[in-house]
């Protein structure tokens, strides 16, 4: 290595129960220096960060999914055990581990922070929150807490950035790993342990430290770990169920023996080292949620927050999608009056400026949602929420647990689906799963958005407005489909018993806003990325497809006429004309043929081909179903300004009658399909991948687009019925 | 643990049937033993103090405090913890 190279950068994972507040610090310590990926062959998500230490040297920082215990309950926890035993090879085992603890609950969060130190790893013990616990009057003696770990501790406040600049200075150091080892299992099961630890091999791919702990995960195994039989051969697990079934027999209580006794351990540890509160200062706490738990106030409240959550994504994010919406109609204007008139001239501004400058005006929205969907989790309040609907959740066969992946998915399914990994019942995380893409995520948003301003008349009713009403109507009725598939679902493929329920009810904290800001910022990236690659893509591929094959008869026969009205001097009768002829061009298209195609299937729903070549590319993403239309109805302007969607849509015409193409009975039954449609190559690809099967896609695909036709179906022709139809 | 010695198994009661307030003592985990060890780390450990804080809207689940943490838990799991006066 020549002298001038850059060091490697000293590898550090941030580790720790859930609620510890290990993400604010990872946030703190890595600002806008993340990347989020997944580990390989499984969907948890993987943080990775960069920061400066003070020496100088960088730090690769990974934020490690919140873990209970080092015997895992949860995929999340399995990859935290295979990290830390060097079993993960995408993820070596870190140079540092900073494990960070909440200082008002040492005593829970010390029992995994016990484990790990056990490991023998180099660790720094943090404790987080230390302004919370001053302010309830513990004391801690941090070098005492020191003596008794034999690793260094420091006292930080992540949200306030309290601390931060020491943490950097120790995790320069060079940290030696503590040799403490603190209550052993009892000696029978060490015996047993010991055993089960010589069968297994001695090879490269297991580190002698991670036999002893494969050793506990093989006694301790229910048949669910699945990650150990990539590490252990089967014969040493066959071994080690048969004399776990022993075990069963002897001392049913043996699976727990060693918890007790650490906790005992962790109790004289603090005696020595804390001096708690006299009283807990829980009173605040109690204060906010006798009020948001409420048996009466607390549903009423979280109804109403809801609603408040969704009328504001709607009405804050109108003037910024009204300024985007007016900068790319100038770009559009701009590059249309600069370039000659030809092939180029019209990708430009009707393949690439229109479609990504219409997804772009969703932008807005997007960081709204995820601005409320994030301050409601790190604020606690999402908990209360899991806590307030578990009854409600219980009725389906679910849990609370399963509320917080399906409030997920409202900003998007795909993260949704991944947080079902937190949910340690099978069945419970198929189903929510299964039901996670009806919960109306933020590629519907630009939809319902364009077709509420195309169709729905902004008028107060009360208190909010028509389209806040229909926003909110549409969100209702993906979680009442959610409902009656999870409720069908529980009773028929996936029945079975009731999971073990328990949940952290975390205490309310001011949200980090620097913290909040940074997710928000990521996830809207995440979209763009998204937008500015497939949506362009798609945009470029729409462009052509409905641009060629040019001409055709009918188009030839139109241009005649208007040639014939031009000469005239009929310019009214021209402009029709005009309009006429790029209806007919769009027709001969080869979209337009796709979208004849599948019209007469579509037109029960109030749908015509232009819609129907909307729902093709919809496939590929729903956002895109807004591309596409603008897309197509920019081609049918007689200019090349990008008029503003909503406008096209409420004006558009059925070539052939001349008439009006879409009421707003055909709106509101295309919104109804949107809510219900699954449309979504890449949620189908995450559902294969976390149901490891491709039967659960597919059975996906046909159920959710059997019920969307069937409900569109019920909307249009059921509303004509009732004599919405004019 | 359902095989742990317990004398005043009489004075027991299950979790669910204390009022909000009440305070109690873990005496049995009597549950399947993958869940008894979960509960056991989230620190439900026999001979923890335990308090039932209040109960959900709908009656369930209820909220508990135990070694400084809330955690929800549903009735169907708290029948199935046992906890001896204080």
């Amino acid at each position: 290595m020549s002298p001038r190279a850059e060091p490697a950068p000293r590898r550090i994972a941030i580790l720790g129960n859930p609620n510890a507040g290990k993400s604010t610090l990872f946030n703190a310590l890595t600002g806008l220096r993340q990347k989020v990926g997944n580990y390989p062959g499984v969907t948890v998500e993987k943080k990775t960060g960069f920061c400066d230490l003070p020496s100088g040297r960088r730090a690769e920082v990974i934020d490690l999914p919140g873990s209970y215990s080092l015997q895992p309950a949860s995929p999340d926890e399995m990859i935290v055990r295979d990290v830390l035993l060097g079993l993960q090879s995408d993820t070596p085992p870190p140079d540092l581990i900073v494990f960070v603890v909440d200082a008002t609950n040492l005593d829970r969060h010390l029992y995994l922070a016990l484990q790990v130190i056990e490991l023998g790893r180099p660790l720094l013990l943090v404790l987080n929150m230390m302004d919370l616990a001053h302010a309830r009057g513990q004391r801690m003696d941090e070098r005492a807490l020191e003596r008794a770990l034999g690793v260094p501790v420091v006292g930080i406040s992540a949200a306030k950035g309290d601390g931060i600049a020491q943490l950097r200075e120790l995790m320069d150091r060079d940290v030696e790993p503590s040799t403490r080892h603190f209550r052993q299992f009892p000696p029978y099961l060490q015996r047993v342990l010991d055993r089960l630890e010589h069968r297994l091999p001695r090879h490269a791919t297991l580190p002698d430290r991670a036999r002893h702990d494969l050793a506990v995960a093989m006694l301790l195994d229910n048949g669910e770990d699945d990650a150990l039989a990539s590490h252990v051969p089967p014969e040493a697990l066959d071994d080690a169920r048969t004399v776990a079934r022993r075990l069963d027999e002897m001392s049913p209580g043996w699976r727990a023996d060693d918890v007790a006794g650490r906790y005992e351990e962790i109790s004289a540890l603090l005696a020595e080292s804390v001096v708690a509160p006299g009283e807990r200062g829980d009173r605040r706490r109690d204060a906010i949620d006798r009020v948001l738990t409420h048996r009466v106030h607390g549903p009423l409240i979280f109804v109403v927050l809801m609603g408040a959550v969704f009328q504001s994504v709607f009405a804050w994010s109108l003037p910024a999608m009204n300024l985007i919406d007016l900068a790319v109609t100038r770009i559009g204007t701009i590059v249309g009056h600069a370039m000659p008139d030809g092939a180029l001239r019209s990708l430009l501004v009707d393949g690439v400026i229109a479609g990504v400058g219409t997804t772009l005006t969703f932008v807005p929205q997007i960081a709204i949602l995820f601005f409320f969907l994030c301050v409601l989790e790190d604020s606690g309040y999402m908990a209360r929420a899991a806590f307030i609907m578990d009854r409600v959740m219980g009725k389906v066969g679910l849990s609370g647990r399963s509320f917080i992946p399906l409030m997920s998915s409202f900003a998007c399914a795909i993260p949704g689906i991944m947080a079902t990994r937190s949910i340690d019942n099978r069945r419970d995380r198929f189903t929510t799963i299964m039901i996670a893409p009806f919960m109306s995520c933020s590629a519907r948003l630009p939809v319902y958005a364009l077709l509420i301003g195309a169709f729905v008349p902004n008028r107060w009713v009360g208190f909010v407005t028509l389209p806040g009403i229909t926003l909110f109507a549409m969100y209702f009725l993906g979680i009442v489909a959610a409902v009656v598939i999870a409720f069908a679902l529980k009773r028929t493929v996936l029945r079975g018993g009731r999971p073990l329920y328990v949940m952290e009810l975390p205490p309310y904290r001011m949200p980090s806003w620097r913290s909040v800001l940074i997710t928000v910022r990521e996830r809207s990236l995440l979209f763009l990325q998204k937008a500015g690659t497939v949506i362009l893509a798609i945009s470029v591929v729409l462009w052509f497809l409905a641009s060629y094959p040019k001409g055709g008869e009918a188009v030839r026969a139109l241009e005649l006429q208007r040639a014939v009205a031009v000469v005239s001097g009929d310019s009214v009768q021209a402009h029709t004309l005009e309009r006429q002829i790029a209806g007919a061009a769009l027709e001969h298209s080869f979209a337009g043929q796709a979208g004849r195609f599948i019209e007469p299937s579509i037109a029960p729903l109030g749908f015509d081909w232009r819609i129907g070549i909307g729902l093709i590319t919809s496939l590929a993403a729903r956002e895109v179903m807004v591309s596409t239309m603008a897309t197509v109805f920019n081609l049918g302007n007689v200019d090349n300004n990008v008029q503003p969607l909503r406008q096209s849509l409420r004006v558009a015409t059925d070539a052939r009658t001349g008439a009006r193409a879409y009421t707003p009975l055909a709106g509101v039954s295309l919104m109804v399909f949107y809510v219900l449609a699954c449309q979504c190559m890449s949620t189908l690809a995450v559902v294969r991948r976390e149901t490891n099967s491709w039967r659960w896609p597919i059975f996906m695909l046909v159920m959710m687009n059997a019920l969307a036709w069937l409900a569109s179906f019920a909307v249009f022709q059921g509303g004509k019925l009732l004599g919405f139809g004019a | 643990m359902n095989a742990a010695p317990r004398n005043d198994a009489a004075a027991e009661r299950a979790l669910d049937t204390l009022s909000s307030g009440e305070r109690g003592v873990i005496a049995a985990l009597d549950c399947e033993p993958s869940v008894a060890r979960r509960l056991m780390e989230l620190g439900l450990v026999p001979g923890t103090e335990i308090v039932v804080i209040r109960r959900a809207p709908l009656g369930d689940p209820l909220e508990v405090s135990v070694r400084g943490v809330r955690l929800s838990l549903r009735r169907s799991e708290a029948r199935r913890i046992h906890v001896a006066p204080r």
